[in-house]
């Protein structure tokens, strides 16, 4: 089956009824995204499918061949992080940083969808991740900064 | 044509105890002087330490201090955690003590090296030692006449120095990086995925390995069949000694799947303990009573006193539930057994797999990983399991647990049941106070931290027993002092409310604790607590706390409507010193109220005879971004007083200042967590 992951193309021969998550991790070695869970309850495990936030932990790897797919790997464009991998630097926005790559990647969806998000519509698109480190008000600061009108506030 | 590397070489050792403290502590002796601190011909520094991080940023905080000391980049200082055989012994990162024992020691070995380094350009450049200073990687005179790099001194040399009793540290004035807000050194591998946690550590070669978990703690296996798993494609090896049974195959899933067809019988315990009953039970079986304190007496101050209270407290177990489940790959190399894991106490574990394997502990290498959160627990067994699948096939086997088995087979923070009796007279003040704690599991130390009370109060007896316990309790971010600040503070408020006082000013009335005074002071006024708008569904509620050398007050607002509380506000008053890494340690606090926050509203552990019930995130509620509350930290130490604690103290009074705000809420006294069913 093919699988196209941060713009590479993979030809990976798998069980049908594999997680997108196994795969991910154990075959193509991308060790970036994280199992928490297992029931799609944490968002440790989100990556862009087709630029939408999934949970790879709950998608079987055969319903994501053909799309694109994009890990935390994917973000930095060569030595250039991603802006919003330099903004969750800039505000400490994590401790133990397990949970941060699905942080990352859900909110670089709500970016794509919504370029000047509140705080409101921030949490609620956050809402479905847990950060145990309790970096919240880091992340959602991080993440605000990211916004057009780009308050750190 | 090929070109000759040339590979640095070490020019200075500073050797001396891993550890240090002003005054010699007999409980915590320093250790055997080891190397701590070399630098190589080109300047490099590398620091070892047996610590571990788990979020609490402690590279950041050794690298800042030692580039401060010896006036280098942090660049160019590279720290050294965890791999036993590297590293000095340690006795594991707890208590929030790295700072203030290791941290300090590292600064002490770097001015070691400075002064070494001032000794070697003394000669070189023939100008007195004394006129001579550091600044950017060189030692410079103090005219500014002469300047020599640390390189240039360096190259061809070999000193071995060791740190002296008394080291010159920088003055605060002095330092550049110590104290100023400063980016974590590694976030940039923690932000594109690059840091390898335990889950994600690879061995060339290794097998997946998964355990057959009871149904119950206690369970007894009677029966078994493992046909089935012995026939699916991919399963190397399935492993029997005893109860314990485990299968070793080319991949986790296929792992998982043959653990899922195999049949056993267990015989379950017949224990009726439930999450129902425990707080009851923790008092009928606990066993001796040890006294922390006793002062006056407490029964006849007691029945002299004008108003008496007495109440009866629980808090119920929770999980530390860590982002990141237990993880662990193992190797054996002939006797030699190397374990990769997320342990905050690498050479405890080393210790423990040596003992459990019957082999000298110098034959087993244990290297921590990136941990990914751990507030006191990460299951204590995985590497063991790991180790024992991996010596029956002899090539590295990882295990890895599901979030179910985080939940129902990681340590538990204790559950605790508290008995308080106090008496006041009319001035508002203390004569008695007599406190019995009834914390689980088999460690009394646990449920000592935190038992005693810091207020003002001649006549005291504070008991702490511990209890026989139906879960497998643990440690957790300041162990006790959590559940016993709970006891106390809600009690110190139904003082109040019950003689009409102000919270605030009852409790200074009772507290002559300056540092204690000096949070709650700042933090009620930055909080306005005195000009505070009473409303429907409003609550206020403050409580002080200690722990770990440090002390806190924290002030909350809280709204609760339609039976559902919600934290608003947070003011923290924080007195851990001399601050490092401000930003380091205000993280730490809010990360501390945000948990603590899910232990007062929601968080309990579920059992019912050795089962966990709740084993998931659907079923065990801990906060999200939409629970959190502003925070805001007021720092109240005084600089000239060494580093404390900042990983735990900001939990400790969190949850009795969230009961506190929500009975000034709704009127119904909190005596019991988590407080979201009692609403």
């Amino acid at each position: 089956m093919q699988l196209k992951v941060n713009d590479e193309s993979h030809e990976v021969a798998v069980d049908a009824e594999r997680t997108l998550l196994s795969v991910l991790r154990h075959e193509l070695k991308l060790t970036g995204t994280k199992y928490g869970c297992g029931e799609g309850n944490c968002g440790a495990c989100t990556v862009l499918i087709d630029g939408e936030a999934s949970r790879s932990c709950i998608t079987p790897v055969t319903s994501a061949s053909g799309r694109d797919i994009t890990t935390v790997e994917g973000l930095a464009d060569g030595d250039h992080l991603h802006p919003l991998q330099e903004a969750f630097i800039e505000h400490t926005a994590f401790q133990c940083a397990y949970c941060t790559s699905g942080f990352v990647i859900s909110s670089a969806a709500l970016l794509t969808r919504n370029p000047n998000p509140d705080d409101e519509q921030i949490k609620a698109a956050l809402s479905g991740h847990i950060c145990r480190c309790g970096a919240y008000l880091r992340i959602l600061k991080a993440v605000k900064s990211m916004s057009d009108q780009g308050s750190t506030e | 044509m090929s070109r000759h590397v040339v590979e640095p070489t070490i020019a200075v050792k500073v050797i001396g105890p891993p550890r240090w403290t002003p005054e010699p502590d007999p409980r915590v002796p320093h250790g055997d002087p080891t190397t701590l601190l070399t630098m190589d011909d080109r300047g490099l520094v590398t620091a070892f330490s047996g610590k571990v991080e788990y979020g609490q940023g402690i590279r950041n905080g050794f690298t800042i201090s030692i580039a401060d000391e010896l006036d280098v980049s942090v660049n160019s200082v590279k720290i050294i955690l965890g791999d036993t055989a590297q590293v000095p012994p340690d006795r594991g990162t707890t208590g929030s003590a790295s700072t203030r024992t290791v941290g300090i020691q590292l600064r002490r070995a770097a001015a070691t090296a400075r002064q070494g380094l001032i000794d070697l350009a003394s000669s070189r450049l023939e100008i007195d030692a004394g006129s001579l200073s550091t600044k950017d990687g060189a030692v410079v005179s103090e005219d500014g006449s002469a300047s020599i790099s640390f390189p240039d001194l360096l190259r061809d040399q070999s000193l071995t120095l060791e740190i002296p009793d008394e080291v010159t540290l920088k003055d605060i004035d002095e330092f550049r990086l110590i104290g100023r807000p400063s980016l974590r050194i590694d976030a940039i591998a923690r932000v594109t995925g690059e840091a390898k946690y335990a889950q994600d550590i690879v061995v060339p070669g290794m097998l997946h390995g998964k355990i057959l978990r009871p149904p119950s703690y206690g369970a007894t296996l009677q029966q078994i069949d493992t046909a089935r798993a012995e026939r699916i494609a991919g399963v190397v090896s399935i492993v029997q000694e005893g109860d314990f049974i485990g299968v070793i195959a080319e991949r986790e899933d296929i792992a998982e799947y043959a653990i899922e067809t195999i049949r056993a019988r267990w015989e379950e315990s017949r224990d009726t303990a439930s999450d129902w009953n425990i707080p009851a039970l923790l008092k009928e079986r606990s066993g001796d009573t040890v006294t922390l304190r006793e002062a006056g007496s407490t029964r006849l101050a007691l029945e002299s006193a004008l108003h008496v209270f007495e109440n009866t407290y629980y808090v119920p177990y929770v999980s530390n539930a860590q982002m990141e489940p237990s993880a662990s790959v193992a190797r054996w190399d002939d006797d030699q057994l190397t374990v990769w894991c997320a342990n905050r106490g690498p050479f405890r574990e080393r210790d423990s797999l040596a003992k459990r394997f019957g082999m000298a502990r110098d034959n087993v290498r244990v290297i921590a990983a990136e941990i990914g959160g751990s507030f006191g627990t990460k299951t204590p067994t995985v590497s063991y399991e790991a180790a024992r699948l991996a010596k029956v096939v002899d090539v590295p086997v990882r295990v890895a647990y599901s979030r179910a088995e985080e939940f129902g087979w990681s340590t538990v923070r204790p559950a605790a049941t508290f008995e308080l009796s106090s008496g006041v007279d009319n001035n508002g003040k203390l004569v008695a106070w007599d406190y019995a704690a009834f914390h689980a599991g088999e460690n009394p130390l646990r449920g000592q931290r935190g038992a005693d009370t810091p207020y003002d109060v001649v006549n005291v007896r504070i008991n702490v027993a511990a209890s026989e316990s139906p879960l497998q309790a643990g440690s957790y971010r300041s162990l006790g002092g959590a559940t016993n600040h709970f006891a106390r503070e809600v009690h110190m408020d139904e003082i109040a409310v019950g003689m009409g006082l102000d919270p605030l000013e009852f409790r200074l009335n009772n507290l002559s604790h300056e540092r204690l005074r000096g949070c709650l002071i700042a933090a009620t006024d930055k909080f306005g607590w005195n000009s505070r708008e009473k409303q429907a569904g409003t609550g206020y509620g403050m409580a002080i706390g200690y722990d770990a050398g440090s002390f806190t007050a924290q002030v909350v607002e809280v709204s609760v409507k339609n039976q559902e509380a919600r934290v608003i506000r947070v003011v923290v008053g924080f007195d851990c010193g001399l601050v490092i890494n401000p930003d380091g340690a205000r993280n730490q606090i809010e990360g501390a109220i945000v948990m603590g926050m899910g232990t007062a509203l929601w968080e309990t552990v579920e059992f019912d005879g050795g089962r966990v019930l709740n084993d998931g995130f659907a079923r065990y509620r801990v906060p999200r971004i939409t629970d959190t509350p502003d925070i805001e930290v007021v720092f109240t130490g005084s600089h000239e007083v060494p580093s404390s604690g900042a990983g735990e103290p900001g939990i400790v009074p969190i949850a009795a200042a969230i009961a506190n705000a929500v009975r000034d809420a709704t009127g119904t006294p909190i005596d019991q967590l988590p407080i979201a069913p009692r609403l």
